[in-house]
């Protein structure tokens, strides 16, 4: 499963664009440490590359709308990982590519735009951001008429915002806790964050809405949103079933656990605060 | 009131809660249908026809109604200042026991 990555620029040597596709590549390969495909040798001889494309995720860049890389990629009936199109870049961020072959600062950012989107990519399906998450939880339970809240034992950490944390490593999981989802009633909408973004602890971490409010999920923890339940997007609903669970928020690569800890709840406390809440606020 | 204290410290040290900017204000008083905890207060007679009136029922963090502030009159403090506060506010209580 551990697929490496190679990357195809068209490397057009008369446009700019094409010079682009060249410099894209090599940092590439000094950041991801990918393989280059040469698109003029491939063409004479594809003996060398059919293995290394076809075994790797295959990244095409083409630096105009003639699209040389990404024929060449078809022709050799190669599946594409991913595509990127330097002037349509260039063009969505209002840069205008200069005539002359020589990459200059305008080129610059439109590199760099393309680069970090790339890595983020290459991040966030990085195998070793995946989080260990326990596959039973053990709860405690609150009883207030028919309402039941639950809350998980071992190796939680709460805000008071009604939000939790279970940090595995360098990584940690967040969601709502029962109050939350029992106070909304019936939620209608995940609204997330986005991926790749930094955070601060208490920063909000997007918002779940019910026909009765909306409410924003204030993160326990900082730094970097690295993935969201994609599943809260078509099915909302799974933070009523269990916001521990399958109704997860998000998870985040820590930056200073060790200080956000402080202005965070052990179970016990947050279990008493919670149960004071049930008592006092619910309807 | 529920909670008069957010992590450990007293509600009332904690400078968080909404300021409205009246220039910009024009009273749809959304923020007001919107916050169940009753940090506004309509005044139908008076020029300001809406105050902060109960500004530590505020949830500390809690941002929400600015989001339904159309003309973005509502704005609150600095996060990671409030934050630092809040820290040093309960390293003092610590040390005074």
């Amino acid at each position: 499963m551990d697929k490496n990555y190679v990357v195809l620029p068209c490397n057009g040597l008369d446009k700019c664009a094409g010079c682009i596709t060249r410099e894209i590549a090599l940092i590439l390969k000094e950041k991801i440490s990918c393989e280059i495909i040469c698109p003029v040798f491939y063409r004479v001889a594809d003996a060398r590359y059919n293995k290394l494309a076809n075994e790797n995720q295959l990244i095409v860049i083409d630096g105009c709308n003639t699209r040389c890389a990404t024929r060449l990629a078809s022709e050799k009936n190669l599946k594409v990982y991913k595509k990127v199109n330097v002037s349509e870049v260039a063009q969505k961020n209002n840069i205008t590519l200069s005539k002359e072959l020589k990459v200059g600062e305008d080129e610059k950012r439109v590199i760099e735009i393309i680069i970090n989107e790339l890595l983020q990519e290459n991040q966030n399906t990085s195998k070793d951001l995946e989080i260990k998450f326990p596959e039973t939880l053990d709860y405690e339970i609150y009883k207030k008429d028919k309402f039941i809240f639950r809350l998980p034992k071992n190796g939680f950490y709460f805000n008071e915002n009604d939000c939790w944390v279970y940090v595995d490593g360098n990584l940690a999981r967040i969601g709502v806790t029962d109050y939350v989802q029992q106070s909304l009633s019936d939620i209608m909408f995940f609204n997330p964050p986005t991926v790749g973004n930094e955070i601060s602890q208490f920063d909000e971490v997007g918002t779940i809405e019910s026909g009765k409010a909306v409410f924003e999920i204030i993160s326990p923890v900082s730094g970097k949103i690295v993935r969201i339940n994609e599943k809260l997007l078509e099915s909302p609903e799974y933070i009523n079933e269990n916001p521990y669970e399958k109704g997860w928020i998000a998870d985040i690569e820590l930056s200073d656990f060790e200080s956000d800890k402080m202005l965070l709840l052990t179970f016990d406390e947050y279990f008493e605060k919670m149960k004071r809440k049930v008592d006092e606020f619910h309807v | 009131m529920s909670e008069n204290t957010f992590m450990g410290v007293p509600r009332e040290k904690i400078d968080w809660f909404p300021i409205i900017d009246y220039d910009k204000c024009n009273y749809c008083l959304e923020c007001v249908k919107f916050c169940p905890h009753d940090v506004y207060e309509v005044r139908e007679n008076e020029e300001k026809k809406v105050i902060v009136k109960n500004p530590y029922n505020c949830v500390v963090f809690c941002r929400a109604c600015g989001k339904t502030c159309g003309v973005d009159a509502l704005s609150f403090p600095d996060k990671s200042e409030v934050t630092k506060k809040i820290k040093q506010l309960r390293m003092e209580m610590e040390q005074n026991g």
